[in-house]
């Protein structure tokens, strides 16, 4: 790795496995998350009809909902070590030329995208809080 | 242009384009890229000029300009070739021209891929645009919905259905170039990190390509079993369901909006901070919204189905997903915004357009906001508001950051820049025109005028704000005319512009003027974001050919391949030359889909063959050929191989692309089977009896088993014994046909009749679908036996072996899963 360190490289220890997978890990998430409610519900209301209570649905969205935020949350922790440890010099410009800078970089777009994604997770589930039936 | 040193004479002649007539024949990324481009900008004057006749005629109430008939031919076309024919190739082309020169490449992995996509591209476009001057255009809207299109179309809808799934193999193909492009064809040391933001964007659309154009796909194969052999998908009285095909529809549909917004706005990423002469603020934050974008764009197709009567919590889910989606798009607005602060602006035409852009499309986002809130929504659906809105977003979003890209990049293209008087004059038109146009219809659709009606009463109170908004669509078109002028007007004498004339950081700009057909005289190594900014030695390193691949001794067509993270070398690439197969292969595959659409099954079946011929002569006469010699001199004394099989080729990654959509597409037909599940009472029918369950088992044994076979054969070629590798193609091949067979045994014995009912016809379907896979498979089992037969797929030198048992590895499990849904599923029910 040190052969390829820029002369004004800064030394830092954050490891270099943060690969495109791990980057699209919390948006993947959300997608199946979404999915989930979606063809839940939709089932859920075509099989019983446009009268029935959302009670049981509410309760699989709930804990899916909370599924999902754990998963984002485990991509979160592990993400927010990188961070935590690069933090010395300040630099969130990630434009330096090496292996290491380019773990960086990715680490912090994934980790905002667990924000992100957290958000989205967040906001898909809410309709299921107040609406009360399946009209 | 004088070249100097003998490998520079060597380059030149190597990627000379071929002359006169033979012209036709360049696959280059350079003249592909150009023909791409004002292919689709032809098409959008005549879209153009279809919306100057719905303008024309909306102009005055109660107008007999064009007849109901024709008006519904001219706004369905206007909306299919701005979409279909302009705003998606468009993308495609501008980075089929402008990728290889900023990652650092010669040329494109796959340049006869860009030449089949566009020819694909021209002849689909002038089938579906000829036919309104034959009254016979599609005319039932752009998204062609069923029963209207189903039931009361002529050929117009088979037109449309036909010419733009051609089109669509055109976009899977850039697509599969495009993130081919983007991952192994970087220049070394461009580190994922370093990558121009245009490289992202490109990479992340052609992903959404994927799994956005699929689902169109599979709606149009049952579209149009319906249309052509009566097979009642979405009809009603036989158990078929309109809304399936508005799922497939907008699932393809919205996300290809950003599809279309994205690479737009990557054009701004490169020229917001040319003209700020700094870099983007915060290009991490670009790449996390832009990605954050293309997995959110999936969540909002229903809420172009808000009023179809869904269950409100499905509504809820999609509004609440369309109101996410305006978070990352807003952080790249921001971002753009805080560059522009933060550095000192350069006043040019290209920022003109880039500022007109941010300002347009934000009124275009926000409206969006506000009908993403359902009840709104039900309120403005199918009114002008719409109809304000959707071209605020896709004018701003992407027109006027095309326009700009055209600015921009002319110099790059043809050494000389624009007019700076006419730009301007063209900017303002172009704005003034839009807002005057497009402004007064919020107000028309919130006063009740509906979209697609040809004319409307005197007493609405409709006339004034429609005669303003024809106003300003002309003089719109005025300010387009301007600068399709000035692209056009003879310029022999204006000076040539400067190296890098504006400027700019990114490495396209790193190319001498005029350009030279190689791209960058040899391939420097990179080692920041604006490698012309902060590395002052670059172009004398480029240029005294101190890079990487600095000549081309054997007279072959080069260029790097580099691992996607950190864009180290690890191979050299002969990328293919000038050839006619391309475009024999596009005409043979045009003829299969015009000759489909009035049902000359002969000449369909004789366009297929001219298809396939030329395609295999094509695969044969220029595709993992064996080099001459195993490693190559990069240009600082390391060896790079020639020739590289497996997971690490470029050839495999294309395949795993390709099937990746072709399983979308797949798994979209599989949804339609459930969909169907869910809306009946009983699925399968009670009276209907099922393909029974004996013969798709056998059916998936022997897929299993062919797949098996072809694994064999690679694995055992791979250990130097060929001979025996053939046989098992050979069984592979028969057990291929034989599992085929199978598969149509079971709906064919217990006379399962298409016709009759939803069920039948969807299990047919999948069938036909797979057996289709299936014959295209053996092909490629045979294509391989003969490789190696002729030697030219040896133990060391597999890569087509490699890349057709990853076709399998695909096709194996879509074959046994159509056989366990369609014989397992009844028996759970």
């Amino acid at each position: 790795m040190n052969a390829n360190r820029a002369h004004d490289e800064v030394e830092r220890e954050t490891g270099h496995g943060t690969d495109l997978w791990r980057v699209i890990a919390a948006p993947i998430v959300w997608a199946l998350h979404f999915l989930f409610c979606y063809i839940y519900g939709a089932i859920y209301c075509e099989k019983l009809g446009r009268d029935a209570p959302l009670d049981d649905a509410r309760i699989a969205i709930i804990i899916a909902t909370v599924f999902a935020l754990a998963l984002i949350a485990l991509s979160t922790v592990h993400l927010w070590r990188v961070r935590g440890r690069s933090l010395t010099d300040n630099d969130f410009e990630f434009e330096h030329n090496t292996p290491e800078e380019r773990h960086r970089f990715l680490s912090h777009v994934a980790l905002m995208l667990c924000v992100l994604s957290a958000v989205a997770v967040i906001y898909v589930a809410i309709p299921m809080l107040y609406l009360v039936n399946c009209r | 242009m004088i070249y100097k040193s003998a490998e520079e004479r060597q380059l030149a002649k190597v990627w000379e384009p071929p002359k006169g007539w033979r012209y036709f024949s360049d696959v280059n990324n350079s003249t592909i890229g150009v023909w791409y481009i004002s292919t689709a900008f032809a098409f959008m004057l005549f879209g153009g000029a279809l919306a100057l006749l719905i303008r024309l005629q909306l102009a005055v109430p109660e107008n007999t300009l064009l007849s109901a008939n024709l008006y519904n031919q001219v706004f369905t076309l206007h909306g299919t070739v701005m979409m279909f024919l302009f705003a998606v190739p468009i993308f495609e082309a501008v980075a089929i021209l402008i990728l290889p020169a900023m990652l650092g490449a010669r040329d494109l992995p796959f340049p006869r891929l860009s030449s089949f996509g566009y020819w694909c591209f021209l002849i689909g476009g002038v089938f579906v645009c000829g036919s309104i001057f034959f009254d016979s255009a599609p005319d039932a809207g752009w998204f062609m919905y069923p029963p209207l299109s189903t039931e009361q179309s002529g050929i117009g809808a088979d037109i449309w259905l036909l010419g733009l799934s051609f089109i669509e193999v055109a976009s899977i193909a850039a697509a599969v170039e495009l993130i081919v492009g983007v991952l192994k064809c970087r220049a070394p040391g461009m580190h994922i990190n370093l990558t121009p933001l245009y490289g992202w964007y490109v990479l992340i659309v052609g992903a959404m390509i994927l799994f956005a154009f699929p689902p169109l796909i599979a709606g149009d194969y049952l579209f149009e079993l319906e249309r052509a052999f009566d097979w009642p998908f979405f009809d009603v009285s036989r158990g078929g369901d309109p809304l399936l095909w508005q799922h497939l529809f907008w699932i393809f549909g919205h996300p290809e909006v950003y599809i279309i917004f994205l690479p737009a706005i990557a054009l701004l990423a490169m020229i917001v901070p040319t003209f700020t002469q700094r870099p983007i603020a915060g290009y991490s934050w670009i790449v996390l919204s832009a990605l954050g974008t293309g997995f959110l764009s999936f969540g909002l197709w229903v809420h172009h189905m808000f009023t179809t009567g869904l269950p409100a919590i499905s509504l809820g889910f999609f509004s609440a997903a369309s109101e996410a989606v305006a978070i990352p798009t807003g952080i790249q607005i921001f971002v753009f915004i805080a560059t522009v602060m933060m550095g000192n602006v350069v006043r040019s035409v290209p920022m003109l357009f880039c500022l007109g852009a941010l300002a347009t499309f934000i009124v275009g986002g926000l409206t969006g906001v506000m009908i993403a809130v359902a009840p709104f929504d039900f309120q403005v659906h199918d009114t002008h508001f719409i109809v304000a809105h959707l071209h605020y977003t896709l004018i701003g979003g992407m027109l006027f950051p095309v326009m700009a890209g055209v600015q921009y990049y002319y110099p790059f293209v043809t050494a000389k820049v624009l007019s700076w008087r006419l730009g301007i004059w063209s900017f303002w038109l172009m704005f003034g025109g839009f807002n005057i146009g497009f402004l007064p219809m919020h107000f028309t659709g919130m006063l009740g005028m509906p979209r697609r009606v040809f004319t409307y009463d005197a007493d609405r109170g409709w006339d004034l704000l429609n005669m303003v908004s024809t106003i300003g669509a002309f003089i719109f078109a005025a300010g387009f005319l301007v600068m399709v002028w000035d692209c056009v007007r003879p310029k022999g004498r204006d000076k040539d512009a400067t190296r890098n004339v504006w400027n700019a950081g990114t490495l396209e700009w790193a190319g001498r003027v005029p350009a030279d057909n190689w791209g960058m005289r040899s391939i420097p190594q990179i080692n920041s974001r604006y490698p012309l900014w902060d590395d002052k030695t670059l172009l004398e390193t480029i240029d005294q050919g101190r890079g990487l691949l600095p000549s081309a001794e054997e007279g072959k067509r080069e260029t790097l391949v580099t691992s996607v993270l950190d864009a180290k070398p690890l191979q050299i690439l002969r990328v293919a030359g000038p050839s006619w197969l391309p475009m024999i292969s596009a005409f043979g595959l045009g003829a299969v889909f015009i000759f489909a659409t009035w049902k000359l099954w002969w000449l369909t079946l004789a366009g297929g063959i001219v298809f396939l011929v030329a395609v295999l002569w094509w695969l044969w006469t220029g595709t993992a050929v064996i080099p001459e010699k195993p490693t190559k001199d990069v240009g600082d004394g390391r060896q790079m191989p020639l020739y590289v099989a497996g997971v690490r080729s470029t050839g495999w990654w294309a395949m795993f692309i390709t099937m990746t959509g072709d399983l979308t597409a797949y798994l979209s037909l599989l949804f339609g089977y459930f969909f169907f599940w869910t809306v009946h009472e009983e699925f399968p029918p009670a009276h209907i009896e099922g393909p029974g369950w004996q013969w798709p088992a056998v059916a998936a044994l022997l897929t299993l088993l062919t797949w098996a076979l072809t694994l064999g054969a690679r694995l055992i070629n791979a250990r130097g014994r060929p001979g025996l590798a053939q046989v098992l193609l050979a069984l592979g091949l028969v057990a291929a046909a034989a599992s085929g067979l199978a598969l149509m045994a079971g709906p064919w014995t217990n006379g399962l009749d298409p016709t009759e009912h939803t069920y039948p016809a969807i299990v047919w379907a999948l069938v036909v679908w797979i057996v289709l896979h299936l014959a295209a498979g053996m092909i490629m089992q045979a294509y391989c036996i003969a490789r190696s037969r002729f030697r030219k797929l040896t133990p060391e030198h597999d890569a087509d072996l490699w890349n057709v048992t990853l076709y399998w590895h695909f096709t194996g499990f879509c074959g046994l899963l159509t056989a366990l849904v369609i014989g397992g599923f009844p028996l759970v029910q």
